[in-house]
């Protein structure tokens, strides 16, 4: 279960910390009026501050306001659900590359959450992939990652 | 008088069985092209232009151009069914089309996007046929300043239409404006907030933002709330489609207002992304079916997908006539001219009388066959919803990655596009707007670039911007625009206070 | 069963690699080639990379596709540092301007130009100065006469920050005694729109960016930076061609000469068999006619520097660089 309050604030901190962030990068970029015109770093100057400022005052009137709850614990799990799993892949793309992985991520997520049968998911996980080499690799001559399965492997 | 016989000389050029089946060939290449997020026009454009080098003038602008019109129309299909938007010009659509689709009228909502999206680009046409050389004139007008104005008037009819807190407004826009200014700063060429990522200099593309803001986002949020797009009936698809086409002459007054926008922005080069969403937000301000707006209203579609053809449409002409591309899409022909040995400017429509007429006809052609096309794959596209959620799911968790990935081949987007997915998430859990953020990353950056233009310029004086009728009027415009619904909120609170 | 195969494959392949190139030293690519244009689509260095491009797939000097990739971000660099990246890779080639060691002093990037094998400079691009065609002056000296009588609200539009243009735009600036507003755009077609609409009161493109202004009439160029006047290669409008133009020193400007090379490179650690492939693959694209087209459509000079003499050239030109840029107040600290 997750209080609108609580997220409320994290998020507020969040952006928040975005806004700082951006605060402090553009100082480097110089903030003033120099002879070329208004210096580099002053529009992303004021708008880290505004989006610091605008945070603040959501920090305060989320947590002044906030009241019931924004997810419950079964909702949560869904979504957890759905994207640890998208996570993994995308950790994943580097070492075993972009095909083997949404295969590997399309069987995983078919056969082990979704209870397909081995031979469905992993017909599906299949064609899947043979279709983004067609279209890209071949088609379109993107070259999507091979990860370092691919270099061990030569391709 | 002198176009119309031209126009007729042009047609006798661009309509021959070899023509047509490369309109057809390029139409369909763009449709795919278009309907793969990640990929564009551009993409297609550059992979046949070798190929063209062997054609003659004619025949390759004619492909190309056609691929273009087939992008175009494609790149509505995910913004609709899965609220991905392919493009940076679709993302408007998103706000009534995806709600449509989840509600089971995927093909309602197809059908209409089409629909407009025709009639936008025909009104685009028409325009450029009967006012090329004055629209070329009206462009020249546009110096920094103007530009400046027509992005602020972009802004502000947008700005405050929706009814999320205003401080979360703030910081959505805010964020957008931030993430614009990523990377190589054009006016002082210096490297902006890339807090030491060094890859960040090429700056943080739109469509991995909205790929991971709406897409991403929107899949999680379904997820929890088990919203499960409604089964589409496939029997009477076909039905469903004629009689969408059919109804659509009853959102006249949209249709012309937007073609109107549409074209107006196309010219002034704010481009065919500014002119979707500043139609969507005056729709959103003085249509009587305002309400619904946001929840699945057709004329929600209507309005920003006429707006962006008739844009994407009178685009082409500032490329023509001045050596300006409005597009990346136009810029890849731009590039074609050169190779074929024209220039693109304004001597074009003197020597190269041939060359230019032929494309305009072509593209009365190029669009009603797009459309014809692109109508007959509704039934396809919405059988897709058809799929289960639980394939569907990590299937566009893949076309979202390699989307990304392939954008400009770098795994740091699709690393930013998770995290964009999970920022879409919490903004939409929390009534954080989203659309003032893809806004701000679409045009901040170029609107910040003409301010300091301009900045340079009158050497610090702001007096630039009331310095002609042009600019003065263009400002006057956008603060209307931005004052007068609180105004008339203010006055209405304080009757209803009085009474 | 298909790795092993495919590793049979892979080491049959190898072996007669060796063998070939034991025979005749050459390397020849067997995959897809990337050029990569670090510039927008339309603007020059994507022109001269899609040439180069069209005239090895016309003349089928390649067995292998070569694709176009755009990489224009960050003024560029961007495609540097993809291509940075890919070290020991032949497949991929990236396509610039100077602006592989000019950047790198004035910008805070993630490259700079030892991180190449530099295969080649192959063209020249030469600079001309511009005015809108119903400005009053009709020679650089009514020109700079006029600008100066403007006092400090002379404006200069160009491509880019603290590149080319701007370089030029101060070093004209400087022999003339006037002061410039720089306003700098994205390309130089932008910068020549602006220019047509009277925004700005000159600019300094190149020719093949205002070539099709000046043939509809809207600005007209009254000197080009070269020791000597472009060749004669017919009329442009009615009355002129680029024979015409006088050289910016003989009409009272002292500036001789500034160019743009145009130059292609490889990553780090290619082989110099491969390095000494593409050399050779962009003689041949000099020698083909769609070559000689392009040179003479857009109006720039042709060159070939390659190895020692591309090496030496870059150090020259990186000095001027230094100095101007150092003068400016550019260098990146």
């Amino acid at each position: 279960m997750l209080s609108r309050r609580t997220l409320e604030a994290a998020t507020a901190i969040l952006t928040g910390a975005f806004g700082v962030a951006v605060m402090v990068s553009s100082l480097n970029n110089g903030i003033d009026w120099s002879e070329s015109g208004v210096e580099s770093g002053t529009f992303p100057f004021i708008t880290g501050t505004i989006v610091a400022a605008a945070s603040l005052y959501n920090l305060v009137r989320g947590w002044m306001r906030g009241t019931g709850i924004v997810a419950t614990r079964a909702g949560l799990q869904r979504t957890a659900a759905l994207l640890l799993p998208a996570v993994l892949y995308v950790a994943l793309i580097p070492l075993i590359g972009m095909y083997v992985g949404s295969a590997a991520y399309l069987f995983g997520t078919l056969r082990f959450q979704s209870k397909l049968s081995v031979v469905r998911s992993g017909l599906i996980a299949i064609v899947a992939s043979v279709a983004l080499y067609l279209v890209f690799e071949r088609a379109f001559q993107v070259s999507l990652p091979h990860g370092w399965l691919g270099v061990v492997l030569d391709l | 008088m002198e176009n119309f016989e031209a126009l007729m000389h042009g047609f006798s050029i661009a309509i021959s069985v070899n023509h047509v089946a490369l309109m057809i060939g390029g139409v369909l290449l763009g449709i795919l092209v278009g309907v793969l997020p990640g990929l564009g026009a551009p993409n297609g454009v550059s992979l046949l232009l070798p190929l063209t080098f062997g054609m003659t003038p004619v025949a390759a602008i004619i492909l190309l151009s056609s691929i273009y019109w087939g992008a175009l129309f494609g790149g509505s299909v995910t913004s609709i069914l899965f609220n991905i938007p392919g493009e940076p010009s679709s993302v408007a659509t998103t706000f009534d089309g995806y709600p449509m689709a989840r509600d089971g009228r995927a093909t309602e909502a197809l059908a209409t996007a089409f629909g407009s999206a025709a009639f936008g680009a025909l009104v685009g046409v028409v325009l450029i046929t009967c006012l090329a050389s004055w629209i070329a004139g009206v462009a020249l007008q546009f110096g920094p300043a103007e530009y400046f104005a027509v992005y602020f008037l972009a802004f502000s009819s947008f700005i405050g239409v929706g009814g999320a807190p205003p401080m979360k407004t703030v910081v959505s826009l805010a964020i957008g404006f931030a993430i614009a200014a990523i990377g190589m700063d054009t006016v002082s060429g210096s490297v902006r907030l890339t807090m030491g990522v060094d890859e960040l200099v090429k700056g943080i593309n739109f469509v991995v933002a909205v790929m991971g803001l709406f897409g991403i986002g929107e899949l999680l949020i379904a997820v929890e709330d088990e919203l499960h797009a409604k089964p589409v009936s496939s029997k009477i698809e076909w039905r469903i489609l004629f009689r969408t086409l059919a109804g659509l002459p009853k959102h006249w007054v949209a249709l012309l207002r937007s073609a109107a926008i549409g074209c107006w922005m196309g010219i002034t080069p704010g481009g065919p992304t500014a002119a979707s969403f500043m139609s969507y937000g005056i729709a959103k301000r003085v249509s009587p079916r305002r309400a619904n707006f946001g929840k699945g209203e057709p004329e929600g579609i209507v309005s920003p997908e006429t707006a962006d053809h008739a844009a994407g449409t009178s685009a082409l002409l500032p490329m023509l006539s001045l050596g300006i591309p409005g597009s990346a899409t136009a810029a890849v022909m731009m590039g074609g001219l050169m190779i074929w040995g024209l220039n693109p400017g304004p001597a074009l429509f003197i020597e190269q009388k041939d060359f230019v007429w032929g494309l305009i006809a072509s593209m009365y052609l190029g669009n009603i066959v797009a459309v014809i096309l692109v109508l007959l794959t509704v039934p396809i596209f919405a059988a897709l919803m058809r799929l289960p959620f639980f394939i569907l799911a990590p299937l566009i968790f893949i076309v979202c990655v390699v989307g990304a990935y392939s954008v400009s081949n770098s795994y740091l987007d699709v690393v930013l596009m998770m995290g964009f997915g999970v920022l879409g998430y919490l903004f939409k859990k929390l009534d954080y707007p989203l659309a003032p953020l893809v806004l701000a990353i679409v045009i901040g950056d170029k609107a910040e670039d003409a301010f300091r233009q301009s900045m340079l310029m009158s050497q610090g004086s702001l007096k630039i911007f009331v310095a002609n009728g042009l600019v003065t009027t263009l400002v006057c415009a956008g603060f209307a625009l931005l004052l007068v619904p609180p105004l008339f909120r203010m006055i209405g609170g304080l009757r209803g206070r009085s009474r | 069963m298909s790795v092993t195969f495919k590793l049979t494959v892979t080491l049959i392949a190898g072996v007669s690699a060796v063998a070939l190139s034991s025979q005749a030293g050459a390397w020849t690519p067997t995959k897809p080639i990337e050029f990569i244009a670090t510039a927008g689509p339309g603007g020059g260095t994507d022109n001269f990379t899609r040439a180069v491009q069209a005239a090895i797939v016309k003349n089928k000097l390649v067995d292998q596709p070569i694709v176009v990739v755009n990489k224009p971000g960050g003024s560029g660099a961007e495609g540097f540092t993809y291509t940075k990246a890919l070290t020991g890779d032949p497949y991929h080639l990236v396509f610039g301007t100077s602006n592989a060691w000019s950047q790198p002093l004035v910008s805070k990037v993630a490259f700079n130009y030892t991180d190449f094998t530099p295969v080649a400079a192959m063209v020249q691009d030469e600079f001309l100065l511009w005015v809108k065609q119903d400005a009053p002056y009709k020679s650089v000296q009514d020109y700079l006469t006029a600008m100066k009588a403007k006092g400090n609200t002379a404006k200069m539009a160009g491509a880019q920050s603290k590149d080319t243009d701007e370089t030029l735009t101060r070093l004209i600036g400087k022999a003339a005694g006037i002061k410039f507003i720089y306003v700098p755009f994205k390309s130089g077609a932008e910068a020549a729109v602006q220019l047509a609409g009277g925004h700005v009161d000159s600019h300094v493109n190149n020719p093949s960016e205002s070539v099709g202004q000046w043939k509809g009439g809207t600005q007209r160029p009254i000197c080009v930076f070269n020791t000597k006047r472009l060749p004669d290669t017919g009329k442009v409008t009615a009355t002129e061609g680029w024979q015409d133009i006088p050289t910016c020193q003989e009409a009272g400007l002292n500036i001789a000469l500034f160019q743009q090379p145009r130059t292609v490179w490889l990553p780090l650690k290619v082989t110099a068999e491969q390095t000494a492939y593409y050399v050779d693959l962009m003689k041949k694209v000099q020698a083909t006619p769609e070559w000689k087209d392009f040179i003479e459509k857009s109006v720039q000079t042709n060159t070939f520097l390659s190895g020692d003499a591309f090496t030496k050239y870059e150090a020259q030109d990186l000095e001027q660089w230094k100095k101007v840029a150092t003068e400016e107040g550019w260098l990146v600290k």
